[in-house]
């Protein structure tokens, strides 16, 4: 594999922070949100790496999201 | 993670009993990012019967092992005859760097241990993966 | 179809009221016509194919209406960007309205394009007299409220909206304003004492301590003077900027609170304060016309001599 970029790294980074929310979730809607994070992340996979902007956007709203979702309160999650 | 919540007794029942025996044993431990049901091999039993007598760590083998099955089991692993001790996950078995990330969060959950990200973005192969675990102490 | 369908509605009704939105006339607007729509694009993209539609034999026909010939017609290039489809580049997207059938402030006429031209403009509004401060944006230039900007009626020149400088933007029009926001809750914008008042009742002011708020209790936070700020746009995450400083005077000048060394302890440092240069757009571009930059300076002033 070609050495990852800084940006990647962040990318893999969030995407590595996202599944540990996902394991501190109630275990019977866990898969829901194991697969919208998996979706979430592989829809944007085809992004040229140089597009920076674009990355540097949808990095930024994931975090956003994430924060959202962290939350105990929500507890489940639909898979559209 | 089981040895805490199953008694005793019931790693009796893994070493004695055929392997299917091994899923109910080890509910919790599944990672469920794979979903699909896994037949657990023999050296999971083995493993079982080692943890019972001494801390004397994990073996190679039941590692590569215990690695190995999770990647089996894994949705994107196109090619799985290309499967072995020294497989790279994205030259041989066709995983981008997301799914790499998904195969060591997998084998963190799998060995009980937390893998900081600098390490986890280092490990591209079986072999790493099963070199790495080794090297934790805390891994079981 | 979907316009005749509507109108038809609209006769139905027993007593022939019209919205308030079609009767309201604005100074500017000579035009009575004006109320007919430009066109129902909003209407027309998603037609419900399960409902049947009235024949236009039985409905009144809505005449496009005429170019006038004293038509003053202005054009309005305006930021879009459309975080749906996030690789794609953000564009000038230019309208062009009768400044007759178009109220005078620059608000009446994004909600006018909004209505009745281009449903997707995003902005955000909400009182439209400029004491929400919902509407700030960078129109021709500078940051202020859309609502209490007056269209320039030279229909010779064109306007340019943009959104607020150096923000991220959330689509279109929308900042993204989590940033500021945090940095105003950083300086605890409430009353802060532990005594309780003396006669165990309001805790009292004299009118001359009351004074000194006036001219920081205005600030809507509309964020148009943080935004101007070329200090704020390099060091945003650091540096707090003119609008949560004044803020944060409003809250060291009250002579009620009783935290307020604690309140210049948390500006004691070099960036949270001291990036302010007296570049002085801040108070330039207010468009409640307050004055942040004297309040930094009367805290630095504070800090001074204390």
């Amino acid at each position: 594999m070609a050495k990852i970029s800084g940006l990647q790294r962040e990318v893999l980074s969030l995407y590595r922070q996202c599944l540990r929310a996902c394991r501190k979730k109630p275990a019977d809607t866990r898969l829901n949100f194991y697969n919208h994070t998996r979706s979430e992340f592989h829809r944007n996979s085809s992004i040229n790496k140089k597009d920076f902007g674009t990355i540097e956007y949808l990095i930024r709203s994931g975090r956003k999201k994430l924060e959202t979702y962290e939350d105990p309160g929500i507890r489940n999650i639909a898979n559209l | 993670m089981f040895r805490t919540t199953l008694p005793r007794l019931a790693r009796h029942l893994v070493y004695s009993a055929p392997r299917y025996q091994a899923p109910i044993a080890r509910p919790i431990a599944r990672s469920s990012l794979f979903q699909s049901t896994r037949i657990t091999p023999t050296s999971t039993a083995f493993q079982a019967a080692r943890c019972y007598s001494a801390s004397a760590g994990l073996s190679h083998e039941e590692v590569q092992g215990r690695i190995m099955d999770l990647l089996k089991n894994f949705d994107k692993v196109q090619d799985v005859s290309k499967l072995n001790g020294e497989s790279h996950f994205h030259n041989d078995l066709g995983l981008d760097s997301l799914d790499t990330v998904e195969v060591v969060m997998a084998i963190e959950e799998e060995f009980s241990i937390e893998i900081p990200d600098k390490e986890a973005d280092a490990i591209h192969s079986i072999k790493q993966a099963v070199d790495y675990i080794l090297a934790q102490p805390d891994a079981h | 179809m979907a316009t005749t369908r509507a109108f038809a509605r609209l006769a139905a009704r027993p007593t022939a009221v019209r919205p308030a939105v079609f009767t309201r006339s604005f100074a500017s607007v000579t035009d009575t016509a004006a109320r007919d729509p430009i066109s129902k694009a909003g209407e027309a993209i998603n037609p419900d194919p399960t409902r049947k539609v009235v024949p236009e034999s039985k409905t009144s026909t809505t005449k496009e209406p005429a170019p006038d010939k004293d038509a003053k017609i202005k054009s309005f290039h305006i930021y879009r960007w459309n975080p749906d489809e996030p690789a794609s580049k953000p564009k000038m997207q230019t309208y062009t309205l009768d400044l007759n059938k178009t109220g005078p402030m620059m608000l009446d006429a994004l909600i006018r394009i909004k209505n009745e031209v281009d449903p997707t403009l995003t902005f955000r509004r909400s009182c439209r007299e400029g004491i929400c401060g919902s509407c700030a944006m960078n129109i021709d230039g500078v940051n202020t409220l859309a609502c209490l900007c007056r269209i320039p009626t030279d229909t010779a020149k064109e306007s340019r909206i943009y959104p607020l400088p150096h923000m991220y933007v959330v689509k279109d029009l929308v900042p993204d304003m989590t940033n500021f926001y945090k940095q105003y809750r950083s300086v605890k914008p409430y009353l802060q004492r532990t005594t309780p008042a003396p006669d165990g009742r309001e805790y009292r002011q004299s009118k001359a301590e009351r004074k000194k708020l006036d001219g920081l209790y205005e600030c809507i936070l509309c964020a148009c003077c943080s935004t101007s700020c070329p200090s704020y746009w390099w060091n945003q995450e650091e540096y707090l900027g003119p609008a949560v400083l004044l803020q944060s005077y409003r809250w060291i000048a009250d002579s009620r609170d009783e935290k307020t060394a604690e309140r210049q302890d948390a500006l004691n440092n070099s960036m949270s304060l001291y990036r302010c240069h007296t570049i002085l757009n801040c108070s330039r571009t207010c468009p409640k016309g307050l004055n942040p930059a004297l309040a930094i300076a009367e805290i630095k002033k504070s800090m001074a001599f204390t």
